[in-house]
């Protein structure tokens, strides 16, 4: 597969939230998003089983996502991956790799959408996921953080995995 | 009464935001979190400083009957009155 190439693409709908601490489903004008909170870290997560035709670059997840209200500050965005290794990783607890962030400026206007993009190299960052096996992406935004300043909610549209 | 400690200013804050963003009402400016907390700190201050005056300014017998909580709900009626388009 060729660099840039597409792998993954989700819309908020197909979150699988985790027990505690989950990002909040809404809409916004019809479309479905989730809402993730300033004050307290909440995650969503997405699964599926990389493609076949991935071709062992690394990964870049892009989240589209728009601020509930404000039209200034930062967000941190961290994504972590899960790998479901063969007859190895038990599901009864989570594994997920060392999270790796962004700090993201919200678009100019309230419902406008702005693209983050978070690179995941090959191996640990990736929780050393293959092509053909399944895996989860955590995805939080990192409210507590310093640099998390953007006040009110952070709304997710879409997030999208490529090959970096 | 003293003022709300941190943990209570940052809930409310926490509160105020999501209360923001749930009826989706645009920021129009610069405008960070620590700088909404300021304002919640300094209207907690203010309101402590000046809690006497309101209660004054509440007449008899309301003053006298009414609970604490029931004058905090009658100053949050007519703030919202004032100041808050449909309410």
């Amino acid at each position: 597969m060729a660099s840039g190439n597409s792998l993954f693409a989700w819309t908020a709908t197909a979150n699988q939230p985790p027990a505690s601490a989950y990002a909040t489903p809404d809409t916004r004008n019809s479309h479905p998003v989730l809402d993730f909170d300033a004050d307290t870290d909440e995650s969503a997560i997405f699964g599926g089983v990389l493609p076949r035709h991935y071709g062992g670059g690394g990964i870049t997840v892009m989240i589209a996502w728009m601020a509930s209200s404000a039209t200034t500050g930062d967000v941190v965005w961290n994504t972590a991956v899960e790998r479901h290794d063969d007859d190895t990783t038990d599901l009864d607890a989570d594994s997920f790799a060392t999270a790796n962030a962004a700090t993201a400026t919200t678009a100019s206007g309230s419902g406008e959408v702005q693209y983050t993009e978070i690179a995941h190299t090959s191996g640990a960052q990736m929780d050393s996921l293959a092509a053909g096996e399944s895996f989860r992406l955590k995805i939080t935004r990192d409210a507590n953080h310093a640099s998390d300043t953007m006040a009110g909610d952070a709304e997710l549209l879409r997030v999208e995995i490529r090959e970096t | 009464m003293a003022e709300m400690t941190s943990l209570q200013r940052a809930a409310c804050n926490a509160e105020f935001m999501r209360e923001l963003s749930a009826i989706r009402s645009a920021i129009g400016g610069a405008l960070t979190k620590a700088e909404l907390r300021a304002a919640v700190d300094a209207l907690d201050t203010f309101l402590n400083d000046n809690a006497a005056a309101i209660n004054n300014a509440i007449p008899q017998p309301a003053r006298g009957v009414l609970t604490t909580d029931q004058k905090a709900r009658l100053l949050r009626a007519v703030i919202g009155a004032r100041y808050l388009n449909g309410v």
